[in-house]
């Protein structure tokens, strides 16, 4: 008897010995979670080596019809900090919050853009998820990013102020990067001919865009993927190509290509390629960061546009 | 001579609770026989056995060269869905399966036929109705009818005259009076004993084992019928294995 | 629109045509994928409306939609494979609908089970199969979502695919209806006077597969099985003969497709709930007053015969 009872301390204290290095490793890296690849691309910059960022609607997914696992409430619970998108684009994660028990602060990205109000069309959302009237995809504006990129840095000191001096050196360097873009993106729209400006998408991510640069897109959907097309929005498109006489269609990573196709074909436009919306691509693809998911989208449409 | 059906220490039941019990006999080939009993007495198991539904669970029947498409069998509560929609004429006409198979038209001869068979049973002018309007003994004549078409070598009734109006049964004992002339066998499981003495030959009754077989009246006594309602009916079940039979020695 | 009903509307050629064209023909003589669309919902309903109709009598008229659950690992497994790849997806998801057909219509067979517990309880199995497969990749693209078609993008290969399957369907049920309707109606006869009840009806459950399972491909569940169950119940109503009903249901269903495409574009309703709300309306409209058996009759039969 007392024979176990020595054992079981002893092996108790291992354990405890044993943890107690992996534990403190743990701790030097601050543990953060961002709903989805873009957004956590911008707090990897931000933060750099002090944070462990775990991301929940990967690259490629679609965080309009995410369904969260219950290792998402795990992640969760186990964060300081929860960074989200806002402006309703992630319908599902109060309630991930709430059931997680998380004590993370949640940041909202979105704190302090303009929102753009979604476009009048006849779509329907049959998934219960209230955009509140706003289009979410606000990132789609290097300026917008910039105001994302602030919001973080502040999340992000409050919750390690230790780590103040990293968090501000990374961010004026992501920033600086940042304005290099947005000229480039406004030089490349420069180049296309003020006649050729217009483009169909398969959904409606593309408001901020247009706002900011000038560019027009037109979708034959609503703004979420679950929206189902009517014939009438399918016609007025066709009309709209054929009249102004679009040159390019473009799909996108994360939605059905087969309606952009069949308006291609019918209106005799290009298609364009590949544009991506609401989702990075992995390490092999060719936006696997955000900015080079803005380069790689403004070249295509450049491409499509100018020839 | 050779038999229509040879019974040899056929045990059929369900759940090894045997149901008939160690039946042995033959059917002569064209006989007129009623099979009667008490319930649960095994009629219908035996029949069910006979017609191939039902696998022995011990001994066997021996059907000579009878292939399995030469019975015919009208089950007591036919599984029919009456509330499909399909006329008197297509269900009569199903008996031409023989004939016709899965895509044989029905010639000009085959219409014939239906009708006939459907004129025999005294349902002239149903032709178009949908069976879900039928009643019981207008049902149970277009079974007779398409029983008739198949124009089997064996033929087995399993209580056709239960529920049904005096006049259907008398035009019904008609037709198989009719077969039993065309030298088919035909065996029916009846509960009247007044209609068994008035129209068949021969009897088999049955308490789950033969209680006696041969013709009506030395089957049809006091004492026999006593004697089969003493058996058993219920299923016993703290039963052990049986070692009777032939196959204990 | 009763106004302009003498006066025609005046076309951009200066022609005036009457208004019954304009709203009931021009759409599809201008568009495209409305021709398509049409001549899709029309090779639809040919092949599963006679499907349909025997699923009903048969009690199976939940099938398609547990169909459209079972076939997720099939879909899955063509994912791992080949990533998005609609092809493979699909191919998967028949091979997956064909198994747990043929699986639950054995055992149904073969055992006291009846058919409806059994598709049940292999369609369960499957489904949760399918969701097991789609996480091990990790990524979260609603897969059937991906699969699942739309009817205003119809290229070559699926209208293809859906006349291939309506020709198939056709053919197939000419040659087994016998032993189908016998199978209904009386199967304890069928199987003493022929063995082709059971390969009759595996063959019409692999028809009912190949029918769904090429309609959510195109279609979409919503108008696949809408197409398929609909019309049928609703040609109940007004014969009593099953090869009447047969062809009312077809017929149903292909002025459904017509009438919805219709409404889809001139009220902007999307196109698949546009079609399955007119197939809908005829339902209601057989369950009210349907000769055979239908309610107003039920109440007021009228005067009864003389024989």
């Amino acid at each position: 008897m007392i024979r176990r009872r020595h054992l079981l301390s002893l092996g108790a204290s291992l354990a405890l010995a044993l943890s107690l290095p992996a534990g403190a490793r743990a701790q030097d890296k601050l543990p953060v979670v961002a709903t989805f690849s873009i957004l956590g691309d911008m707090v990897k910059n931000v933060g750099g080596d002090r944070v462990a960022v775990t991301t929940l609607v990967g690259p490629g997914g679609d965080a309009h019809v995410y369904a969260p696992a219950p290792n998402d409430a795990k992640t969760l619970a186990a964060a300081k900090v929860v960074f989200t998108n806002g402006l309703g684009f992630e319908g599902w994660i109060s309630r991930l919050v709430k059931a997680s028990g998380t004590k993370a602060a949640v940041v909202t990205a979105t704190r302090g853009v303009t929102p753009l109000k979604m476009a009048e069309r006849g779509h329907e959302h049959d998934h219960g998820h209230d955009h509140g009237g706003s289009d979410p995809h606000a990132w789609q504006a290097v300026g917008n990013a910039k105001i994302y990129v602030a919001n973080i840095r502040e999340a992000l000191i409050k919750a390690d102020p230790d780590g103040r001096a990293v968090y501000e050196a990374n961010a004026t360097r992501y920033l600086e990067a940042l304005d290099r873009l947005d000229a480039q993106v406004r030089e490349a729209v420069a180049a296309i001919p003020a006649d050729r400006r217009q483009v169909i998408t398969t959904h409606d991510a593309f408001g901020y865009f247009e706002r900011a640069y000038g560019l027009d897109f037109v979708a034959p959907q609503g703004v979420s993927t679950e929206a189902e097309a009517s014939a009438k929005d399918v016609a007025r498109i066709i009309a709209q190509v054929r009249k102004h006489k679009i040159p390019a269609v473009f799909l996108e990573n994360v939605s059905d290509p087969r309606l952009v196709k069949r308006i291609a074909e019918e209106t005799g436009a290009k298609i364009g390629g590949t544009l991506y919306s609401d989702a990075l691509t992995d390490e092999n693809g060719p936006a696997p960061t955000y900015i080079e998911m803005m380069r790689h989208n403004i070249r295509a449409l450049s491409l499509a546009l100018e020839s | 001579m050779t038999a229509a059906l040879t019974f040899r220490d056929l045990t059929l039941g369900y759940d090894r609770h045997p149901a008939v019990h160690h039946l042995d006999g033959a059917v002569a080939p064209g006989s007129l026989l009623a099979v009667v009993g008490p319930n649960g007495a095994g009629k219908s198991t035996l029949f069910k056995g006979i017609a191939g539904a039902l696998r022995p669970l011990s001994g066997g029947i021996d059907r000579g060269r009878l292939k399995a498409r030469e019975i015919a069998y009208l089950p007591q509560i036919a599984e029919i869905d009456r509330s499909f929609p399909i006329h008197v004429y297509d269900m009569v006409a199903m008996g031409l399966w023989r004939r016709a198979g899965l895509f044989g038209g029905i010639g000009r001869d085959d219409r014939a036929a239906v009708e006939a068979a459907i004129a025999a049973v005294g349902l002239t002018g149903f032709e178009d109705r949908p069976i879900a309007t039928l009643s019981g003994g207008q049902m149970q004549r277009t079974l007779f009818a398409r029983l008739l078409l198949q124009d089997a070598r064996v033929i087995l009734l399993d209580e056709p005259f239960t529920a049904i109006d005096a006049k259907t049964t008398s035009d019904l004992l008609d037709l198989v009076r009719r077969w039993h002339s065309e030298a088919r066998t035909v065996m029916v499981i009846l509960h009247d004993m007044e209609v068994v003495k008035a129209n068949f030959p021969e009897t088999l009754l049955l308490a789950r084992e033969a209680v006696a077989w041969g013709t009506t009246a030395d089957v049809l006594t006091a004492e026999n019928l006593l004697r089969a309602r003493q058996m058993c009916e219920a299923f016993d079940s703290h039963a052990h294995a049986c070692g009777h039979g032939h196959a204990a020695a | 629109m009763l106004m302009l009903a003498g006066m025609g509307t005046l076309r951009r050629s200066g022609r005036r045509v009457p208004p019954m064209y304009e709203h009931l023909v021009a759409p599809f003589a201008e568009f495209e994928f409305m021709r398509r669309a049409l001549v899709g919902t029309t090779a639809l309903a040919l092949g599963a409306g006679p499907v349909g109709v025997f699923l009903m009598l048969r009690r199976m008229s939940l099938v398609g939609d547990a169909m459209a659950h079972a076939i997720l690992p099939g879909a899955a497994v063509g994912f791992l494979l080949s990533g998005l790849n609609l092809f493979a997806m699909t191919a998967g998801g028949l091979v997956a609908g064909f198994v747990v057909a043929l699986l639950a219509g054995l055992v149904a067979r073969a055992t006291e089970l009846k058919e409806d517990a059994s598709l049940a309880a292999f369609y369960l199995v499957s489904l949760a199969l399918g969701v097991m497969i789609v996480s091990i990749k990790g990524t979260n693209v609603d897969l059937l979502h991906v699969l699942f078609g739309t009817v205003l993008a119809l290229d070559d290969a699926t209208l293809l695919l859906l006349a291939a399957i309506a020709t198939v369907s056709l053919v197939v049920l000419a040659i087994v209806y016998r032993p189908l309707v016998l199978e209904c109606v009386d199967p304890n006869f069928l199987r003493s006077v022929s063995p082709a009840g059971a390969p009759a009806h595996i063959v019409f459950l692999a028809l009912v597969v190949m029918n769904l399972v090429g309609g959510f491909h195109a279609l979409g569940t919503l108008l696949a099985v809408g197409i398929m169950m609909l019309p049928a119940a609703a040609a109940r109503f007004w014969a009593r003969d099953i090869t009447a009903i047969i062809v009312l249901a077809t017929a149903m269903g292909i002025i459904s497709g017509y009438a919805g495409l219709l409404l889809s574009f001139h009220a902007g309703v999307p196109s698949g709930p546009a079609i399955i709300l007119v197939a809908g309306a005829f339902y209601a409209f057989s369950v009210l007053f349907g000769r055979a058996g239908g309610l107003l009759r039920q109440l007021f039969p009228g005067r009864h015969l003389e024989a």
